[in-house]
């Protein structure tokens, strides 16, 4: 029976080579940079009144949300990569083999829904290195965790910034299937799968200092010249 | 929580538009639709409960949309209060009744203080022999976190930003509910990748045997 909270579910936590690492700010597309750019473009409306969905029902989509979607594309890849290596190395056995095979399934369907709305403006794959989390247990089981009620509170954030009504109705769709697998997992891992009555949301920025703090994103795919600080050399 | 006034200056939507201009608003709706339908099956809900031409977003409709989550959370408490109460609940269903009982009526205080004085009063509910029999209040837990879920998710398009960002909080607290509650019954907690949302009117059809 699931007795208590995690004392803390950060990803920072998870801390486990030391080294000095950006994460999503590796981010291939249009190098680190643009990415950041975009990402704090969706943040920053927040707080004016000019990204709020318009008062009419047939909103469109804009540039803002094609920013949303690579944001959300960016940790569905983290995520799918996280299960399927999971799945891959095949530590796991009964009831967390069947949550990753289940759950890594949807995380990379997806990632083939956000590439095929965003086309040719999806942002590519990073590189990802585990740090052997995904070789055993009740690391996995931990990093899991941090994962899914993190995708729960960036996903939270970002969807009233949504204009156009098709992408919000995705959006919000797969929102409550994250919630799910959080509760799933958190289960598995012996925590309340709702421990409070209310989640609350995360920024992109502090979605993306948390991700980097785990430096599970290591490597530049090769259009990445632009990168201006040191590979990852761990 | 959003932080903004909502009022959206004349032009901002035709600046943001720009970026996107190389695609079409037609072929981008019909390319989501065609993506959410082949990952939930249910590409002419979607389309239905994301076009609903004409309507317009407004504190009105926020208030009718919120006023119906205020009915399911009320009738989500009353039951988990009745199932406790009957005692006949043990180890893990016995928690997770008590854990997500507590947490409903939070939602449902949260709820009334959104829609303000026209909140009234609960209606009465009846849930037979469903708070009794430990098999049928799971059946019952499940179809009713999973309902609540399902039309909260297809309402959500219709909500004012602020609204949305107030309702979110409560829908995947909702979500793990369901997922706990099917985890329980032997079932796979997040069946689809896609949650498929629902309509009000299969929402009210789905509550109508719980009202008195």
């Amino acid at each position: 029976m699931p007795k208590s909270n995690p004392p803390s579910l950060r990803l920072s936590d998870f801390d486990l080579d030391g080294a000095v690492r950006e994460t999503f700010a590796r981010l291939p597309h249009e190098t680190r940079s643009g990415f950041l750019r975009r990402a704090a473009g969706a943040g920053s409306v927040v707080a004016g009144a000019a990204a709020l969905r318009p008062t009419t029902a047939a909103a469109s989509a804009t540039a803002g949300d094609f920013s949303i979607l690579n944001f959300a594309l960016a940790l569905e890849y983290l995520q799918a990569s996280f299960y399927t290596e999971a799945q891959r190395i095949g530590a796991l056995h009964g009831a967390l083999a069947q949550q990753a095979d289940v759950v890594g399934g949807h995380e990379r369907a997806h990632v083939k829904a956000f590439k095929s709305l965003l086309g040719s403006a999806a942002i590519k794959e990073p590189s990802f290195n585990f740090h052997g989390v995904t070789e055993n247990p009740d690391a996995f089981r931990s990093t899991a965790v941090a994962f899914e009620d993190l995708a729960v509170a960036a996903y939270k954030q970002q969807a009233p910034l949504i204009q156009s009504r098709a992408y919000l109705a995705g959006a919000l769709a797969i929102h409550s299937v994250e919630a799910r697998h959080a509760a799933w997992i958190r289960r598995l891992a012996g925590f309340l799968p709702a421990a409070n009555a209310f989640d609350d949301p995360l920024s992109d920025s502090k979605v993306i200092d948390i991700v980097n703090s785990t430096h599970f994103v290591t490597l530049q795919t090769p259009d990445t010249s632009a990168q201006t600080s040191p590979g990852f050399t761990g | 929580m959003i932080e903004g006034n909502g009022t959206k200056p004349q032009g901002a939507e035709d600046d943001q538009r720009t970026g996107a201009a190389h695609l079409s608003r037609a072929g981008l709706l019909t390319r989501s639709f065609a993506v959410l339908g082949a990952l939930a099956g249910s590409a002419i809900g979607a389309a239905e409960l994301a076009a609903a031409p004409g309507s317009q977003l407004s504190p009105a409709r926020d208030r009718e949309i919120l006023t119906l989550g205020l009915l399911i959370e009320r009738l989500q408490a009353a039951f988990y209060a009745e199932a406790l109460k009957a005692g006949r609940l043990t180890g893990e269903m016995q928690q997770f009744a008590s854990e997500v009982g507590g947490q409903e009526q939070e939602h449902v205080a949260y709820l009334a203080a959104a829609v303000g004085p026209s909140a009234g009063k609960s209606p009465g509910f009846r849930f037979g022999d469903a708070t009794t029999d430990p098999s049928k209040f799971l059946a019952t837990a499940v179809s009713l976190e999973e309902t609540g879920l399902a039309v909260y998710n297809g309402q959500g398009v219709n909500l004012t930003p602020e609204a949305l960002a107030a309702a979110a909080r409560v829908v995947s607290v909702e979500a793990r509910h369901a997922a706990w509650a099917r985890a329980l019954a032997g079932d796979v907690p997040a069946p689809v990748a896609v949650d498929v949302p629902i309509t009000v009117s299969q929402a009210k059809s789905a509550f109508a045997p719980y009202l008195t």
